[in-house]
């Protein structure tokens, strides 16, 4: 049976991989995406389950899934012009079978997608975490961005249906779970500072929800995250929703490690659960 | 209203830069195969963001607007008209 050896939580700023292409490696977010990318190499994975949210890319407002799990042998991206290289990467089809059949099993509905690419919110960590695209993925949409966003609540459950269903792939193989996203971010709409397209609304939630990572409360940060908090925090900030999907893994552990980048509303944190 | 083709035509911006170079060259005969309403026609020649984004223009979809200064749109402009709505949509929600 496979084992869940760890968990990582990450922003995906489509600007970080050319921010630290020109700052080097000493810059405050190359260093944090380096402590991540070291936790993640020391657990040795074989495959990333990686909860993310496109950004109007890989779907559109056609037909938006609210969960969906991309089945393929392989992916490619970013697909949405950010300014980074293209790679392509293995798609573990075999667990991600597995995984949507386990997780319809449980009444967790996930659209089936078989020929896509995929934007920076999936690019951007495995750029920094493994830049080989030597570790295969499981990617696992989850909307964050177009309201009526689900509940904190039904992705917390979605992430239990989905731990349990690594735990019962019958592969010898060990899973890392990944959460992508920020916590408070708004885009082009109403709460954006003065002569900006972008900015932190709420960057006190970001370190509410830092706290109870922290302390391993995942039942209070779940009851808080409601839709009407989230959407205080940012038009983008449904992006909590990735890790509190990604929190099912994580049981009662404390992360190994939790930094935030408190004026940007995003943290990157690491747990080791084998 | 939907703004579908008002969402559409954003995300069209972003992947199709023989789109998006149309739009800067000539913003109305490039819209003009769009199944746009008027009202929204008038408004992206008008880079009336705050307005599109009431009728259900996605405002992560709006930014690409600014992003390539089209219909005018600086970023400062941007920001005033988005910024102009801050506390009603809260208090609408």
């Amino acid at each position: 049976m496979a084992e869940i050896v760890a968990a990582f939580g990450v922003p995906h700023t489509p600007a970080f991989p050319a921010l630290v292409a020109k700052e080097g490696p000493d810059c405050e977010t190359a260093k944090l995406y380096a402590e991540i990318a070291k936790r993640l190499h020391a657990a040795a994975p074989d495959v990333l389950v990686i909860y993310t949210d496109d950004h109007f890319n890989t779907f559109f407002l056609d037909n938006f899934p609210t969960f969906a799990v991309g089945i393929a042998d392989e992916t490619s991206g970013p697909n949405d012009q950010t300014p980074m290289p293209s790679y392509r990467v293995a798609v573990e089809a075999s667990l991600a079978t597995h995984l949507r059949a386990s997780a319809i099993g449980d009444g967790f509905d996930l659209s089936l997608v078989q020929d896509f690419d995929v934007d920076h919110a999936t690019m951007v960590p495995l750029h920094f975490l493994t830049p080989e695209m030597n570790v295969a993925i499981v990617p696992i949409f989850v909307n964050g961005l177009a309201p009526p966003l689900p509940s904190s609540q039904r992705c917390y459950a979605l992430g239990r249906s989905v731990a349990a269903a690594i735990e019962s792939w019958p592969e010898n193989k060990r899973v890392a779970v990944i959460g992508s996203g920020s916590f408070s971010l708004e885009i082009g709409g109403p709460k954006i500072p003065p002569g900006e397209r972008a900015g932190t609304p709420d960057p006190g939630w970001g370190t509410r929800v830092q706290e109870h990572l922290e302390r391993a409360r995942v039942d209070e940060l779940v009851a808080e995250a409601t839709t009407a908090r989230l959407a205080r925090a940012g038009n983008i900030a449904g992006e909590l929703l990735n890790w509190i999907a990604m929190l099912g893994v994580v049981g009662g552990h404390k992360p190994t490690f939790i930094v935030s980048q408190t004026s940007q509303g995003h943290a990157y944190a690491a747990w080791r659960l084998d | 209203m939907s703004a579908f083709a008002v969402n559409k035509l954003c995300r069209d911006a972003l992947h199709d830069v023989a789109f998006r170079e149309a739009l800067k060259r000539d913003p109305a005969a490039a819209m003009a195969p769009l199944p746009l309403t008027d009202d929204e026609r008038k408004a992206l020649l008008a880079g009336d963001v705050a307005w599109l984004y009431q009728q259900g223009a996605h405002p992560y979809l709006l930014s690409y607007l600014l992003r390539w200064q089209l219909f005018g749109l600086t970023a400062p402009v941007f920001s005033e008209r988005m910024r102009a709505l801050a506390g009603k949509e809260d208090a609408a929600s």
